[in-house]
């Protein structure tokens, strides 16, 4: 029961269907056909060959992806047609197809695309890509003169009805039984082909000629046409054969019939899947014969409508896209309009362009999760900053230029204040423990910087750097700036002992020695004044108070005003020096982390930007 | 012949199973849970819908199913069988979307009620017209069941018109599928055309490997090819060990060209006198109903196992998951228990603080900066963890799971809790130290701050804080400073162990909302074992 329930119908048992259909067929077509060819006949060798190729590649898996079993022929992908370079030969009516300057420059580009981003994503991602590339070239070097349209669809829509009606007579063997056509048949409208139909796998036995008429030999000259199998009946092998030969054709012609046109098979597997591939898609709906007169607008209605939610442009008003009709192949009744536009399509020559055009679109759409970003990327400025500054955070350049900052109005302080002062401190610090005296940078500290803030930083610089990216870019961010930390954090704690203030002395202002002599002087007043005053008293000395009082009155007082005024003006080159001492660890700090990190993901973003444009270059928006 | 013969204990071993069932959830989006969330939807379906209903009520209406591929011409043929038209039958693709139930009007209240497809709606008043359908979407006419009654079937025989199996209407599909299941009668509609297709062969391979009463109908033939065609459908089914099941064939006619009346009655009268014998006849009836509901019965062995298997597929994901995060998380606890040990937090500002101390920087100053340092470490070792999890996640399928993948950003907040946790860590330090300066002599007290300022060098520095060590004992004495440090360093381990402890938490909490247990695996085969005892 769960196989009805189950969306993915291609995961039931092969089925119990008879191979016997598939032997039966050939032998009849051959003999209603088989003069024609003789085109073809040179090459037999050659084709056993394609043949023995492309039936060993149909052995492999089903459906695997969105697209149209690309996966079913990638042997035969990677080893293009090898009859082609054998052809040369052989004389050759037909020019070889050319791609215009838009295609080229979308194939090169996703070439390229290709090529810049080996490195990055698994080969699984890009084989997609290459199989196009390789499709793409494949087709160049066969006939431009030619185009290969195949006729698909469920089985019973009467795909060789319609058929053998193009045709003008009986290629194909229909009847009641299903599934009727086992292997593909080709049918060519004028020679040159043959190098075409063995890109397709289909042996000379099946390749037939249409009858002659010179009218519909001019209208739809230049057509290959391909008679598919089914690709809905239990019969598995005939799914592939599908799968494979609708990945080579320029065109398709959807057969459905009144029956089946909405079945989940045909809308789910093929034609949503297939939308971009709506201006190289007929679809056509067969069999209007069993339909009551007001019956098949009706149904044609329905099925534009299930093709419009299937997300296929429909080609009416003049707009490019698939092409809808309803026709009878039994009463013939529109088959002369499918053949008028069949002949138009063919007369243009753009099907294979436009399909490879469309593989490119399929395969960039496909490629778009591990390309492209809806985010604005790269490193901004403050993402930048703040990485500096939790690396000066690291190596601990704001406690130094503070430390730094007082050790020297500490300094000046002492260096100014009153001697009494002086030996006041100096009496209390014989007390104290003096560790916190030892002069800065006295040990070299291993490990002086915070390792977790350096990995922290790391981290979230990269972070910043890779959101938004695509996944497997995201990751080459990240290593790239993982591989620029290892030794980040030895390096610092060697720059940081080297970046540090310069040893020796620091700098003084010019006012210093100054005010040292200021200072000093106060303090000879107050000694003067005191000397003065017990010379008097003693009686050495006239008595004379004023003077003395006043010079020592002076000293007491200009002794503080001058400290305090020294430690006001020692503010401001305290400061000074402090921020320097910040600065050139801040600065030493951040220029190694930009070498050793920032550079590096900033070259991988570039990269990054590299592909993307290339990828807008594919999609053909960037350009 | 089987007979059916039901004791309550199997009915009641069968309550118990489906509500073992219905209770098995697949959140972990494993390669395999989307089928066995089907696989259960299915089983729940038709314990519900049929099984639970048929034994517990073996005098019911036979229920005909009639299903198939779009259009086969389902809803023609069951007009036709019932002699009017009470399923709307025409040329758009699907055509039904609200299945049809027809019976006699005496067996009305067998399914008016909700015995059997309890979950779907029913109405009785004919839809006026498909057209509005489309045009009301939200009313979900899938969910819908429309009960007709007509005179001319016989009593004690019901037919269902299900929508198709096939067409692009997956709502369509599935509740076809729930349909059939429902069902005393398969039968399987197919066409000239059709035949081969492989979706309806699914179904009947299906149908064969519960071993249901099953009926195929050949439809829409022309009268040309009818013995060609017929002929080689039977030779399909031969192929398919299906051979023996009942094959009717019917012509396509003019009458039945799509949409418009009804086949004449001898088209398909070997069908209905099928059909009404299999329903009037008791020994007939009693073959199909046991047929059917042993098959049901039967094919429970082989899908409860695989229920239980994917249940315990989805426990064993969910505990390597589990793992993952805790042993990143111990490995990330134990780095930084060694990086505590080794004083790594007294390093950056924190040194510098610490080299400055006392005469360039104060002890709160000093203090700030070791916090500082240590949440940096804390958060670090977080994010590391996280980041470790994440790579493990990565080679998880399940962990794609919405719930866990769409993790909110808590970097920032998990900063936040660290730092709350940190500044309770300093408090309580910062208390210690007030604490052992009370104890001392009033005269010779040091400074509370600078003491907690040394204590928490002296935990966090490592070696290169051996000084701040010799500097307590000098301040508070070398039996405070020990029970200060005894104290301060079982606070830190503490605080540690539990930041730690609550961002694992954090980061299992969404996969412990999932609810996946080891529970339903033996669960489902313990109530499988019991019936299969009671049968």
């Amino acid at each position: 029961m769960t196989a009805i329930t189950d969306q993915d119908h291609d995961q039931g048992h092969t089925e119990p269907a008879e191979d016997g259909a598939a032997e039966s067929v050939p032998e009849e077509a051959e003999a209603s056909g088989g003069g024609s060819d003789e085109a073809v006949e040179p090459e037999e060798g050659e084709h056993a060959r394609v043949d023995d190729d492309t039936a060993g590649a149909d052995s492999g898996t089903g459906w695997d992806d969105g697209l149209i079993a690309r996966r079913v022929n990638e042997a035969a992908g990677e080893q293009p047609v090898p009859a082609v370079e054998s052809q040369a030969s052989v004389p050759q009516t037909a020019t070889t197809l050319a791609y215009d300057g838009a295609l080229r420059s979308r194939l090169d580009a996703l070439r390229e695309l290709v090529g810049l981003s080996r490195t990055r994503l698994d080969s699984r991602t890009l084989a997609e890509a290459g199989r196009v590339l390789d499709e793409a070239a494949a087709r160049r070097r066969l006939s431009g003169q030619h185009t290969v349209v195949a006729l698909a669809g469920a089985t019973g829509s009467g795909k060789s009805q319609l058929f053998n009606a193009l045709a003008g007579v009986t290629i194909s063997e229909t009847g009641v039984r299903r599934p009727t056509t086992a292997a593909p048949i080709a049918c060519s409208w004028s020679d040159g082909a043959a190098s075409l139909i063995d890109r397709l796998g289909i042996p000379p036995r099946l390749r037939r000629r249409p009858a002659q008429h010179a009218d519909a030999e001019g209208q739809l000259r230049g057509l290959v046409l391909v008679d598919l199998p089914d690709h809905d009946s239990a019969a598995l092998q005939h799914r592939e054969q599908v799968d494979r030969v609708l990945a080579l054709v320029d065109a398709v012609i959807w057969v459905v019939d009144p029956e089946k046109y909405a079945d989940a098979m045909l809308h789910e597997r093929y034609l949503r899947p297939m939308a971009g591939h709506a201006e190289v898609m007929f679809v056509v709906l067969n069999q209007t014969d069993r339909l009551p007169g007001e019956a098949t607008d009706q149904v044609l209605d329905d099925l534009r409508r299930l093709l419009d939610e299937d997300g296929i442009a429909l080609g009416e008003y003049g707009e490019p896209g698939a092409t809808v009709l309803a026709l009878s192949a039994l009463t013939g009744d529109g088959v002369g309009e499918l053949r008028e536009a069949l002949g138009q399509f063919v007369a243009e020559r753009g099907a294979a362009a436009r399909r490879i055009s469309a593989d490119i679109d399929a395969a960039a759409w496909w490629l778009r999760p591990v390309y492209a970003t809806s985010r604005r990327t790269g490193l901004s400025e403050e993402a930048r900053d703040e990485f500096a500054a939790r690396l000066a955070d690291a190596v601990g350049a704001t406690a130094a230029g503070e430390a730094a900052e007082r050790a020297w109005l500490r300094n000046a302080n002492r260096a100014c204040g009153t001697p009494w002062l002086r030996l006041w401190r100096w009496c209390q610090d014989r007390h104290e423990p003096p560790t916190g005296r030892l002069p800065l940078r006295a040990q070299a500290d291993e490990e002086a910087t915070a390792r977790q803030r350096v990995e922290q930083a790391v981290r979230t610089v990269a972070e910043r750097a890779s959101g938004g990216l695509p996944t497997p870019w995201a990751q080459a961010v990240r290593e790239a700036a993982v591989r620029g930390s290892q030794g980040l954090s030895e390096a610092l704690d060697e720059l940081a002992a080297r970046a540090g203030l310069p040893p020796g002395r620091p700098p003084r202002p010019g006012w210093w020695p100054a005010a040292v002599l200021v200072q000093a002087s106060m303090t000879l007043l107050q000694v003067v004044g005191g000397l003065w005053l017990v010379g008097q008293i003693v009686g050495v000395m006239a008595p004379n108070l004023g003077v003395p009082v006043l010079l020592m009155v002076a000293g007491i007082i200009g002794g503080p005003l001058v400290e305090w005024s020294c430690r006001m003006a020692a503010r401001g080159p305290a400061r000074r020096y402090g921020m320097e001492a910040e600065r050139r660890l801040r600065e030493a700090a951040a220029g190694c982390g930009r070498a050793r990190v920032l550079d590096p993901v900033a070259a991988e973003l570039l990269r990054y930007r590299e592909v993307r444009e290339q990828y807008g270059r594919v999609t053909g928006v960037g350009v | 012949m089987v007979t059916l013969d039901v004791r309550p204990q199997l009915i009641d071993a069968l309550s118990a199973l489906r509500d073992r069932v219905a209770a098995a959830r697949f959140p972990l989006p494993l390669a395999g849970a989307p089928r066995a969330r089907a696989n259960r939807d299915e089983l729940l379906a038709q314990l519900d819908d049929y099984l639970v209903p048929r034994l517990r009520e073996p005098e019911a209406p036979l229920l005909a199913v009639v299903g198939g591929s779009t259009g086969a011409g389902k809803s023609t043929l069951v007009n036709s069988l019932v002699g009017r038209r009470v399923s709307e039958a025409g040329v758009l693709r699907p055509t039904t979307r609200t299945p049809v139930l027809v019976c006699h009007p005496e067996d009305h209240h067998w399914f008016s009620g909700m015995r059997v497809l309890p979950d779907l709606t029913r109405v009785w008043v004919p839809q006026q017209d498909p057209g509005d359908e489309l045009l009301l979407p939200g009313e979900d006419p899938a969910r819908v069941l429309r009960v007709e009654t007509t005179e001319t079937l016989p009593r004690g025989l019901a037919l269902l018109d299900a929508p198709d199996i096939d067409s692009l209407v997956a709502d369509n599909r599935v509740l076809a599928a729930e349909l059939i299941c429902a069902a005393d009668i398969w039968i399987m509609v197919t066409t000239a055309a059709r035949y081969a297709d492989a979706v309806p062969w699914h179904l009947l391979r299906t149908a064969k490997e519960y071993d249901v009463t099953l009926v195929t109908v050949l439809d829409r033939v022309p009268h040309q090819v009818v013995s060609e065609v017929s002929r080689q459908y039977g030779a399909l089914l031969t192929k398919a060990g299906l051979g023996h099941v009942p094959r009717f064939t019917v012509p396509e006619l003019p009458e039945s060209a799509w949409g418009g009346g009804l086949l004449p009655a001898s088209a398909v009268a070997p069908l209905r006198t099928w059909l009404v014998h299999q329903a009037q006849d008791p020994a007939a009836r009693q073959h199909v109903m046991a047929r059917t509901a042993y098959g049901v019965l039967d094919s429970l062995k082989a899908r409860m196992p695989g229920l239980a298997s994917a249940a315990a597929a989805q426990y064993a994901a969910a505990l390597r998951l589990t793992s993952a995060v805790e042993s990143a998380y111990d490995s990330e606890h134990a780095r930084v228990r060694g990086r505590l040990q080794s004083g790594a937090v007294l390093a950056g500002d924190a040194l510098k603080r610490w080299r400055a101390f006392p005469l360039d920087c104060s002890a709160g100053e000093l203090l700030d900066a070791l916090a500082e340092s240590l949440a940096a470490l804390l958060l670090c070792a977080v994010t590391a963890a996280d980041e470790r999890v994440d790579e493990a996640w990565r080679r998880e399928p399940a962990a794609a799971a919405p719930s866990l993948r769409d993790r909110d950003p808590t970097t920032e907040s998990a900063e936040h809790r660290i730092g709350l946790a940190v500044r309770r860590w300093r408090r309580e330090l910062e208390e210690y130290a007030e604490d052992e300066v009370r104890n001392l002599d009033r005269s010779a007290a040091p400074d509370p701050d600078v003491v907690a300022a040394l204590v928490a060098t002296a935990l966090l520095g490592g070696r290169r804080a051996r000084s701040a060590g010799e500097r307590l004992a000098e301040r508070v004495g070398a039996h405070g400073a020990l029970r200060l440090r005894d104290r301060g360093e079982r606070l830190l381990a503490d605080h540690l162990n539990r930041v730690m402890h609550s961002e694992r938490e954090r980061r299992l909490a969404p996969l412990d909302a999932l609810d996946v247990h080891p529970e339903p695996q033996a669960e489902l085969i313990a109530a499988l074992s019991v019936l299969q005892k009671e049968r």
